[in-house]
């Protein structure tokens, strides 16, 4: 009688945790909704060229530099990158006025775009420009995309000449917003 | 493949175990319950359990969300539990998973009728698994650094470890007077796969100054360590085994070795005020076996490209100069890891005294038997970042001599109100038991935060049966 009860009870503790535990419905398919949409800063390029490296006779041969820029090579970057948008910042205490392109070139030199942004002459006054945002989508984002390596050219301007002497710099600060997409 | 990850992730964080054996501790009707405690005041003439059966446990919580948060089939969109779940967490949640499998256990009373002095061993199989929330890096993740200009992401946030090994124990306790027992466990630890990346630092950084040449100041400094054992030779492509039954020969016959140590006390300040005491796990492994150190370290300030003008045409890659700046290095060192050791420590008081009925004379014993006993238990466990500690109220009642009942209130980093149920019976010669814990989430286990079981079965012969 007693070995029986003993029995019963644990049989009937056993049932009670296996029927009465329950669970709420629940749907791991949502996994696969998952989707991260991070947004990233990042520095792109930066110069500061005092005038007295940009000196010319007259003529005016731009100057001109080429960095590479592998970020693109990055598959993973390159898969789910979905918006890039590029800001450029100058600041001119420089008397003469410049055109800076920057320049998106593949791995084969070839220049997939060109951007130009007028910078004007230093007056004395605070001379600090913020251009507006260059959007990268669709299209763009494509070519922006096959870039391998990062042009600056800087065109002076005609104006007075420029000599070891001469004062102030030409400035540029340039940053990424990256908008990325992972699933 | 990454989903493969998450999926990987929430399996874990699903079959997440707190190791607290709250239920089992002290109850001393169950011979598993002196590796909880070998100075437990266990006794029978000898016993063995049912190989595979003796000792099947597992527990399963996450302090800071439930699979429900997560899995809810609610039309919330999936991307919000997500970020739900991060913002409710912080880098001290951690889940937790703790599996063991007895494979064989026994023991026999050694020294004749009369001696008090047991001897136990066994073979069990362990799985271990405890990782910090990654606070910081997921919000990377999942927000960018955009919207947290000035903050440093606390590459520390990444703490996490694994193990799956064997132990081989052999343990003595003496009962050497009516007031004291006390025991002794040696184990040998047999690690198959070691996972340990627990001493991270360095931080990501984003700033933004005005007088700065660049738009921002960026700064990795990165100090991330992940030790392996047991595990490298799965992740190169020419393998082509099967990774659970190279896991399982690993763990049991080709593992690396470490040896541990339990201790434990009983003690009786009266026949009805008991006291115990013990250690569990003090002890080592010397990862030996195909060990692979993975690092990153070092310092990284990202400027972006600099054209300089000059003729001289310095071909310069931002990102080859990151590879440079924290390299990926790999180590071949052997390391040492510690055993997660546990503390646990009870004090009893018991009261009822039971009608003598006549299974009990048989036995010769003078002792008074007690139908209920009352008392709190205390268990900590180190961690990596701060230890795991629970306190415990339990009543245990004495259905009939041989039917035994334990209910235990917990408090424990996953929950305050932790109810623990446990039966221990005996059958003939034969001992079942079963623990669960948390039982108040049973009626949803999938909003449950840890939930725990342990059963087994065991031939047990004691004395009077002879």
């Amino acid at each position: 009688m007693k070995l029986n009860f003993t029995h019963t009870i644990s049989k009937v503790l056993l049932l009670v945790f296996v029927f009465s535990s329950c669970s709420s419905n629940l749907d791991f398919d949502q996994v696969n909704d998952l989707k991260l949409k991070p947004v990233f800063v990042a520095n792109l390029a930066y110069f500061n060229v005092p005038a007295n490296q940009l000196i010319n006779d007259g003529e005016l041969e731009p100057f001109y530099d080429v960095s590479e820029f592998n970020a693109f090579k990055d598959k993973f970057f390159r898969d789910n990158l979905v918006k890039a948008e590029l800001n450029f910042e100058v600041e001119n205490t420089i008397i003469r006025s410049f055109t800076i392109q920057v320049m998106l070139l593949d791995a084969n030199d070839q220049v997939l775009e060109t951007d130009s942004y007028k910078v004007p002459a230093y007056s004395g006054t605070s001379n600090i420009i913020k251009y507006p945002t260059e959007v990268f989508e669709n299209q763009r984002l494509d070519l922006l995309k096959k870039t391998a390596k990062l042009g600056f050219v800087v065109i002076m301007d005609a104006g007075p000449p420029l000599d070891a002497s001469s004062k102030g710099s030409l400035k540029l600060r340039s940053g990424a917003t990256i908008y990325m997409e992972i699933e | 493949m990454r989903k493969g990850y998450l999926i990987l992730f929430i399996v874990f964080q699903l079959s997440c175990f707190a190791q607290n054996k709250q239920v089992l501790y002290n109850f001393t009707s169950i011979p598993q319950s002196s590796l909880v405690n070998p100075g437990a005041d266990v006794s029978y003439k000898f016993y063995f359990g049912i190989p595979i059966l003796s000792g099947i446990s597992g527990n399963l919580g996450s302090s800071s969300f439930s699979a429900y948060d997560l899995f809810a089939n609610n039309g919330v969109d999936f991307n919000e539990k997500v970020r739900n779940v991060i913002n409710n967490s912080s880098n001290k949640d951690k889940t937790q998973v703790n599996q063991q499998l007895e494979i064989f256990s026994g023991g026999f009373r050694v020294g004749g009728r009369e001696s008090q002095s047991y001897i136990s061993f066994g073979v069990y199989q362990e799985f271990d698994f405890l990782m910090y929330f990654p606070k910081d890096l997921a919000i990377l993740a999942v927000d960018g650094n955009q919207k947290y200009i000035g903050k440093s992401f606390n590459l520390a946030d990444l703490n996490l470890r694994a193990e799956v090994l064997s132990v081989l124990h052999v343990g003595f306790h003496k009962k050497l007077s009516e007031k004291l027992v006390l025991g002794g466990r040696a184990k040998i630890y047999s690690s198959g796969a070691n996972a340990t990346s627990t001493r991270n630092s360095g931080f990501i950084y984003t700033g933004q100054n005005a007088n700065s040449p660049n738009l921002y100041n960026q700064v990795i400094s990165s100090n991330l360590e992940l030790k392996t054992s047991g595990i490298s030779k799965f992740t190169k492509d020419e393998y082509d085994g099967s990774i659970p039954s190279d896991i399982a020969r690993n763990t049991f016959f080709n593992g690396s070795l470490g040896l541990g140590l339990d201790a434990g006390i009983t003690y009786y300040f009266k026949e009805n005020l008991q006291f115990t005491a013990s250690i569990i796990d003090f002890g080592f492994i010397k990862q030996s076996k195909d060990v692979e150190t993975l690092t990153y370290k070092g310092t990284y300030n990202y400027k972006g490209a600099n054209p300089i003008f000059t003729t001289v045409d310095k071909p310069e890659d931002v990102f080859d100069e990151f590879n440079k700046a924290i390299p990926r290095d790999t180590l071949y060192n052997k390391y040492t890891t510690w055993r997660p050791t546990k503390l646990y420590s009870s004090i009893q008081y018991s009261f009822g005294e039971s009608r003598s009925d006549e299974e009990c004379n048989c036995k010769g014993s003078v002792n008074r038997r007690y139908v209920n006993a009352i008392g709190g238990q205390i268990f900590a466990m180190t961690m990596p970042k701060e230890p795991y500690v629970a306190l415990t109220a339990f009543y245990k009642r004495s259905i009939f001599e041989k039917l035994d009942f334990k209910a235990t209130y917990t408090i424990d980093p996953y929950s305050n109100k932790n109810i623990g149920l446990g039966l221990s019976g005996t059958l003939g010669k034969l001992n079942m038991y079963l623990l669960v814990d948390n039982v108040l989430e049973y009626k949803d286990v999938s909003k449950a935060n840890s939930l725990a079981f342990q059963f087994g079965f065991n031939f047990v012969f004691q004395n009077s049966e002879d």
